[in-house]
């Protein structure tokens, strides 16, 4: 019974850390890819 | 004369009518709702450039109408959809709920009967995203994969119809068939800033449509991203861009003998990115703008189907929708 308390503590613990780091986090990981993005002009329309 | 009948008064609604009042060879704009008062509230708003009519479920379409653009809910658009047929009005919808998108198609051998058109998917994702579908397709030599994202959405309604997709099962196409994929697998896509890099999921979304549009792809996928709600959010922690909506769609495929991948983004006001797609399909089908699309042959099909990219993008872009390719070193 004991072990089980504990492993319910346990759990619980994990669950309130895993809650704070999600909201704490600061978004996305920065990009893997160079490069970036360019408006589509006249030529491209033609 | 040509007369273009707009129902679904709401975000996407209004910016349609707004975007056919500006279209030359439409010369008059009916806005309806099933609210007279709120009819004239956006006609008042578009400067009297519209006129208020009011529209329930079982009133007669009125006479002398062109086309019809519907901004309406998935619901019931269907509905007025038979309805446009029934009268030999071709009929454009904005509607993204897959099953109203079906709903939409099944209408096929009643519009070539009536020989009438019915455009389903003319929104941000299906619509403004099956444009450059097309656009992204056609710079290739062959394609293999097809991958489309949308991010953000137009109001309260398009809200809830995202909710509901994202909760929906979610299928991809893959080697010939539609595939259920059990798991949503999320994932960082990079959409033109300020947008940046969101979350996005599996959904079934236009996928059929996708593939009706482009049928040498062996793999088409769609995902969808939302803002969270606003009123969950504490004011600091609000992010700024949530009001904004994008699109990407990432093709890879054959060039000579190169395996390489074309993207392309949009990021807009959704409601003004989907009223535009909306008001540019609707002055097709009332013969306002000729060479955005294929000439109007009866049948429902899919804005991905008929849509000449190029020409539909450069009046896009002509009207503030302008679309972004990335260039760079794009992850496989």
């Amino acid at each position: 019974m004991k072990a089980f308390q504990r492993g319910l503590l346990v759990a619980a613990i994990a669950a309130l850390v895993s809650v704070v780091v999600r909201v704490r986090s600061k978004g996305p990981v920065p990009p893997t890819s160079g490069g970036g993005w360019r408006e589509l002009q006249g030529p491209d329309f033609r | 004369m040509s007369t273009v009948l707009v129902v679904g008064l709401g975000e996407v609604g209004v910016r349609t009518a707004r975007q056919l009042i500006d279209t030359p060879g439409i010369d008059r704009v009916i806005v309806a709702s099933r609210r007279l008062d709120h009819a004239r509230e956006v006609a008042s708003a578009l400067h009297d450039g519209a006129e208020p009519l009011q529209l329930g479920r079982d009133d007669p379409l009125p006479p002398g109408i062109d086309a019809i653009a519907s901004a309406l809910p998935s619901e019931v658009d269907p509905g007025l959809a038979r309805r446009a047929v029934a009268a030999g009005v071709p009929y454009a919808s904005s509607a993204d709920r897959d099953a109203t998108l079906g709903a939409l198609l099944a209408l096929d051998a009643d519009a070539r009967a009536r020989g009438t058109r019915v455009v389903a998917g003319c929104g941000l994702a299906p619509g403004l995203a099956d444009v450059l579908a097309r656009h992204a397709v056609g710079a290739l030599d062959s394609v293999d994969e097809l991958h489309v994202a949308r991010w953000g959405v137009a109001g309260p309604e398009s809200a809830a119809e995202a909710r509901r997709a994202l909760r929906e099962p979610a299928h991809e196409w893959r080697d010939g068939e539609l595939v259920h994929e059990k798991h949503r697998h999320a994932e960082l896509i990079w959409y033109p800033d300020p947008v940046g890099a969101r979350e996005c999921e599996l959904v079934a979304t236009g996928v059929e449509l996708l593939v009706a549009a482009n049928p040498g792809a062996g793999r088409i996928t769609s995902r969808l991203g939302l803002p969270p709600n606003r009123r969950l959010v504490p004011p600091a922690r609000r992010d700024p861009s949530a009001q904004w909506g994008a699109v990407r769609v990432e093709a890879w495929g054959w060039r000579g003998t190169t395996r390489t991948s074309v993207v392309y983004g949009v990021i807009e006001r959704a409601g003004v990115a989907a009223g535009t797609v909306l008001g540019v399909t609707g002055a097709w089908l009332a013969g306002a703008l000729p060479n955005v699309a294929s000439a109007p042959e009866p049948g429902a099909v899919g804005l991905g189907a008929v849509v000449e990219p190029v020409a539909f993008l450069a009046e896009l872009a002509r009207r503030g929708v302008k679309a972004a390719a990335f260039e760079g070193v794009a992850i496989a």
